[in-house]
Order: structure tokens, then C-alpha cells, then sequence
């Protein structure tokens, strides 16, 4: 897995390619299609082609519902919730602007996973996340719904670094009802739920 | 919410469960209380919303109030606006979760404008006391002084002097200075269903403005968010959440009266009208328990309470109470996000529940368009409603037909 460092670099790079490619082709949008907000060439510089992301530490967006995101997006723009990359990208961004990106990303099709599987963690994962009851919020098929995100198919490292956030130190504006569900877990046990929610198809 | 928008989560905070980690493995949090027959629901918190409501957006065509009554887009824009407080020159401060802000709202006459005084605070409750604003999070408090006249004055920290306990969950604040001038504070049980985890939860209590000589004035209170005063007692009427997953009809939330402090009000052990908990056992569980004026509907999430003194209303509406339900989410349908008229006797019998505000809940289809919190009254005697799912404040006016 590359390090975040090197991962910090190489999406301020393709974010700043993306800010110019988008410069100077913002105005040949056409307005005949349903128009993807402007910002979205930029976001997807680190969350991948239609919101699929390509980077083990930067999660995916497409499918994620549309409130997730949103709430999201403020919790970032407003600094409670910290994402180094992302910082001050959202400064200039207004509520309805937030709203249109969340509404953009929401409706992408999430891209199936592809990685290899080890079929004893992914049971482990799966018989663990049965008995935390996981999908009595994010769903049985872990699509998530409204504040609850998607984790079928999310990133494997991002998933096994978000949790450990949450049990160990979930900052300002994040969901306590999240934290305590993973109360008691070990970091092996939160290995094996991101393998299986990676791998969930 | 932290706690992002706040959901009321059914689950203990974490360090509690921790300080008991010594022993034997707990059941996970997330799962107290919850019985197996209830593992497949899919029963959740509601979301909460950051993001500010567009006007064309609230609900205010869909309220329906008693004839005579009107409700009107006060001020919108300020995503999370729980309760409310107004100052002697009436601007209007209102606290938040999810955000964490607390907002002042100033009003020309014509149209309101808002600023946020301070944000990223855990989960901020306000009150307005003598010329200075206070601010209580979970973890911090905050005065304010002369903040009408000094829009930027730098906050005196009081924390210290509070000894506020750490737990996280029910701890989200409302606060109000009595007509004792005392300031009231409650601490609520850290989980859905539990042992305390010390005895610094589930109370009520005061302190003196600078928080000095703190007394708890009342244990056994789950999770209160709203209190107000009997205009002729000046006994502390207050509201109280009921437990989660026992079920769709029970134990209901609970408006009770404090005749005198020192009051048990019974959790964890007893419920609403006499309930034993089936989970935290104890012998005669509701023996010496203060039990409520009456019952507000299961999982209804009863809030503000504001007894009525006000000249504008109609008469039989003179001392009434105003309680704001929020809205359940552990009930298969929805119920609650309303606002109540409740009409009792001052030593608390004959309590009468009718509904005053309706149309946040479309019951065919079980959505919901917001979730009315707090009530303020204002010097007109017209009532203030904040609705923390659209960000907007709503003015609940009457005149004679
Ligand atoms: C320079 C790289 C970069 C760019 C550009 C970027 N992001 Fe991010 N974003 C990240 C990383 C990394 C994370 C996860 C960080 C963490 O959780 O610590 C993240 C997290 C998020 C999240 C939270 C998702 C979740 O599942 O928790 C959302 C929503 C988001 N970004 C939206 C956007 C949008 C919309 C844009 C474009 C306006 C954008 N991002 C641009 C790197 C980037
Ligand atoms: C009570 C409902 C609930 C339960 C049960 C629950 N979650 Fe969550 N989960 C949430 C909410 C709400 C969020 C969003 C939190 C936030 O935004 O602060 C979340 C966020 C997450 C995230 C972050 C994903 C991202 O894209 O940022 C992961 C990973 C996650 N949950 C995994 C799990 C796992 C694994 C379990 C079972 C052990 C679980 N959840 C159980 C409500 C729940």
C-alpha cells in the first residue's frame, strides 16, 4: 500500500492538473446535458473517475447517499471534520454548491470490487459484522442509506483507517452512534470487517 | 451531528463501557438493550442535516394550527438551531449540535440577519442572564459579557468551576437560569439502558451563575431537554425521554414536576407510569419513584416546554404548556413531531394532551418535513418554534377571526 504521504503528494499533483484542465475548459460546457457541477473534474483528481476511487486511502464517493455526502462536505468545509487534502478546497463553496456535488456523486454507479479475495478473513468479517449488527444501519447490503454511508466496495485501507478514527478518536461532528458501535473491537477485528465490506458484492 | 447531527443514538458512549472493559468482555454497546426479537430491525436515528434549508424548501404550507393561529417563516439559514435565548435589547442566540455554533440573530423590524458568535463547540446550549450570554457544550463553558454592545468579546472560560463529567452521550445541554436566579443544568444517562456508569448522570441540577455551589436537585432523569417554570408554583416542570428498543408503544416519554428537590424520577429501573425495566433489575423498581404528570407517547422525543404567560394567545391558553415532540425514530411508524398543548391542574392531576402544531408528519407515507424543538415566547406574546431539521425559526401568531 503506498503511504499516505506519498498519497497526499500525488493528489495535490493530479488536483492541480485538474484545476487548470478545468480553467480553461469551463467554458465549453454545453448547457443540453444535465451539467455535472464544475468542481466535480477536481474531486475526482483523488476520488477516481465517477467518484471510483483509484487510491487505497481516499475513499470512493459514487453511490454514497446523497445526505452522507452532504452533511459530509460541511463537516469538511467548516474544519470539524480534518482532511489535510482537502483543505480550503471547499472555502468558496456555498450550501446549494455542496448540495449539487452530493447529488452529482450519489448518482454514479459504484464500481464492483475487483481485488482478491481471502476467503477466511472475508468470513470472519462477514460473521463479525453480523453479530455488530452493521447492517441493521448501513443496510444488509451495505449500500448505505441517508446520514449512514455506503461500505460495500469502499476501499479496504480507507475503511480500516475510518474505523479506527471512530473507536480511538472521532473528532467534533462526527457520529457518536458510529463509535459506539465498534466498542470493544480490536484492530485485527477491524481488519477483518474492512476485507469483508471491501469484498462485499 | 458531533455526533453529528445529533443523532440520539440508542447507544452508550464508549468510555463507559470502557471503565467496566477490566472484567469479562461487555455485550457491545451498540446492543444494550436491544432483544434479540429486535436484531433485524432496521430501526436507526433519523439524519440530521447540515446544509441550510433553501426557504422555497420548509414546511411552513403544511402546518396546520388551531383556527386563529398562523405560523410564519420567522428566520431561516441556520442549519441545527435547537433552543433559543433573547437578550434585553432582543437579539436571539440559539444553540446547535451538529455544528456545533451558536447563533445570534438580530431583526430590524422587517427581516432577520444571523452571525455565528462561536462554533465548533460540542454540542452548544445557550441562556441569557444580567447582559452576558452563556454558552454550556459537554465539555466547556462559556460567558459572553456585554456581547450586545461588544459583538466580539472575548469569552471568560468557566469550565473549571463546572466539573463537568466526560461521557458524551445524553450530555448534549439545555440550559436555563430559574427565577432564582440559578442556573439549570442537566446531565444526562450515557447510554440507552444502564448501571450509571457513576452517579454524576441522569440528574438535574443547578449553580450559581459563576458555578459555585452546585446541588442536584433531582436523579432517576434519563435524558431531560426541556424545562420551564409553573408561572404561579414556580415548581420546575420538566420533560424526559424513555428508553429505546422495548417496543413500539412503550415506555412512553414523560412530562413530570418537581414538588421539591431530591426527587428519584427512576431510571434506570422504572419507566413512564409504573414500567419496571426488564433489563436493569432491581426489587420494587418504581418504590419511591416520582411518577410523571403524564405520559407523552412512546419514543415521541418530547423537548421544549414553555408555559404560556403571554396577552396574545386566547385566555384558556393563559399558563397552558407548549411541548415540541421531535420526532421518534425507534418506532416502526413514525409519531411525535408536533407541538402539544398540555393543560393540567398546578399540583400536576388532570392533565389534558391536544395537538397545537401538526403537518411536519405526513402519516400516510410516514415521511417527515422537520422536527420542531424549542419555544420562546416574545414580548408580543407570539411564540418562536425552531425547527432543527430545516435550520428555520417559525413565529406562531394569533388574531381573532
Ligand atoms: C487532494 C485529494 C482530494 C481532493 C482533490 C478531494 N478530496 Fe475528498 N477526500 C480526500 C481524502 C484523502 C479523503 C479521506 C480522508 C480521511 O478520511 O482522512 C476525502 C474524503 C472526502 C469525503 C468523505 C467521504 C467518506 O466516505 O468519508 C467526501 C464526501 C469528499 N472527500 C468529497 C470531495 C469532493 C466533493 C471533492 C471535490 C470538491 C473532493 N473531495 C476533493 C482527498 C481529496
Ligand atoms: C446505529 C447505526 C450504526 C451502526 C450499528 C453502525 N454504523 Fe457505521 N456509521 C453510522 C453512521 C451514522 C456513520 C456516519 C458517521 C459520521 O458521519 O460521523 C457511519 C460511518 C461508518 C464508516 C465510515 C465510512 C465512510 O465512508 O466514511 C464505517 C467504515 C462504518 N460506519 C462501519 C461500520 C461497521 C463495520 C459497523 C458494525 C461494526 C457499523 N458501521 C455499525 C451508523 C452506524
Amino acid at each position: 500500500m503506498r503511504s499516505s504521504r506519498a498519497e497526499k503528494i500525488k493528489c495535490r499533483v493530479l488536483a492541480a492538473a485538474a484545476l487548470l484542465f478545468l480553467t480553461s475548459h469551463a467554458a465549453a460546457q454545453t448547457a443540453s446535458t444535465p451539467a455535472a457541477p464544475p468542481q466535480v473534474a477536481l474531486c475526482t483528481a483523488c476520488h477516481g473517475p465517477n467518484g471510483n476511487s483509484q487510491i487505497p486511502l481516499t475513499p470512493s464517493l459514487a453511490g454514497q447517499p446523497k445526505v452522507f455526502i452532504e452533511n459530509q462536505l460541511v463537516l469538511i468545509r467548516e474544519g470539524l471534520r480534518d482532511i489535510p487534502q482537502m483543505k480550503g478546497m471547499l472555502d468558496t463553496l456555498k450550501d446549494p454548491e455542496l448540495v449539487a456535488l452530493a447529488n452529482h456523486f450519489s448518482a454514479q454507479t459504484p464500481a464492483k470490487p475487483t481485488g482478491s479475495i481471502n476467503q477466511e478473513v472475508f468470513e470472519r468479517g462477514k460473521a463479525l459484522s453480523a453479530k455488530m449488527l452493521c447492517g441493521s444501519c448501513h443496510l444488509p447490503d451495505y449500500s448505505g442509506r441517508q446520514q449512514m454511508p455506503r461500505l460495500a466496495g469502499q476501499n479496504e485501507a480507507f475503511l480500516a483507517y475510518s474505523m479506527k478514527q471512530f473507536r480511538d478518536h472521532a473528532g467534533l461532528g462526527r457520529d457518536t452512534v458510529m463509535s459506539a458501535s465498534l466498542f470493544g473491537l480490536k484492530d485485527n477485528d477491524l481488519a477483518d470487517l474492512a476485507h469483508f465490506l471491501a469484498n462485499y458484492k | 451531528m458531533k455526533n453529528r447531527i445529533a443523532l440520539c443514538g440508542a447507544l452508550i458512549a464508549v468510555g463507559l463501557s470502557q471503565a467496566i472493559a477490566q472484567t469479562a468482555p461487555p455485550p457491545p454497546a451498540w446492543q444494550q438493550g436491544r432483544g434479540t426479537d429486535q436484531a433485524a430491525s432496521p430501526l436507526a436515528p433519523v439524519a440530521g442535516k447540515l446544509t441550510a434549508t433553501p426557504v422555497s424548501e420548509l414546511p411552513i404550507d403544511k402546518l396546520k394550527l388551531p383556527a386563529g393561529f398562523k405560523a410564519e417563516v420567522w428566520s431561516h439559514g441556520t442549519p441545527g438551531v435547537r433552543a433559543m435565548a433573547r437578550s434585553e435589547s432582543g437579539k436571539v442566540y440559539v444553540g446547535s449540535r451538529g455544528l456545533g455554533r451558536v447563533y445570534e440573530i438580530s431583526d430590524n423590524g422587517k427581516e432577520r440577519t444571523s452571525r455565528i458568535v462561536v462554533d465548533k463547540l460540542n454540542q452548544p446550549a445557550v441562556a441569557f442572564h444580567k447582559g452576558s450570554l452563556y454558552v454550556m457544550a459537554i465539555d466547556k463553558v462559556l460567558r459572553f459579557d456585554g456581547i450586545e454592545q461588544n459583538p466580539n468579546v472575548a469569552p471568560v472560560d468557566l469550565t473549571a468551576k463546572f466539573n463537568l463529567p466526560p461521557e458524551q452521550h445524553h450530555n448534549w445541554k439545555y440550559i436555563r437560569f430559574g427565577p432564582d436566579g440559578k442556573l439549570y443544568v442537566p446531565f444526562g444517562a450515557p447510554c440507552n439502558i444502564c448501571e450509571l456508569p457513576t452517579q454524576e448522570y441522569a440528574q438535574l441540577r443547578r449553580y450559581d451563575a459563576d458555578g459555585s455551589n452546585m446541588e442536584v436537585i433531582g436523579r432517576g432523569i434519563r435524558n431531560t431537554q426541556g424545562f420551564d417554570w409553573h408561572p404561579v408554583t414556580q415548581e420546575i416542570w420538566f420533560t424526559d425521554h424513555g428508553r429505546d428498543w422495548l417496543g413500539d408503544d412503550t415506555p412512553a416519554d414523560e412530562l413530570n414536576r418537581m414538588s421539591k428537590t431530591g426527587l428519584n424520577f427512576g431510571f434506570p429501573y422504572c419507566h413512564a407510569n409504573g414500567i419496571a425495566d426488564p433489563d436493569v433489575k432491581k426489587d420494587k423498581a418504581c418504590e419511591g419513584v416520582t411518577l410523571p404528570v403524564t405520559t407523552m407517547g412512546a419514543h415521541a422525543a418530547v423537548m421544549g416546554l414553555h408555559f404560556y404567560t403571554g396577552n396574545m394567545f386566547p385566555a384558556e391558553y393563559k399558563n397552558a404548556m407548549f411541548i415540541a415532540r421531535k420526532g421518534s425514530w425507534n418506532r416502526t411508524k413514525k409519531s411525535g413531531y408536533d407541538v402539544v398543548m398540555v393543560k393540567a391542574n398546578a399540583d400536576g392531576t388532570n392533565a389534558q394532551m391536544t395537538p397545537f402544531v401538526t403537518g411536519f408528519l405526513d402519516e400516510k407515507t410516514d415521511d417527515f418535513f422537520g422536527r420542531p424543538v424549542y419555544l420562546m415566547q416574545m414580548p408580543d406574546g407570539a411564540l418562536l418554534l425552531s425547527d432543527e431539521q430545516t435550520g428555520a425559526i417559525y413565529r406562531i401568531s394569533y388574531a381573532k377571526q
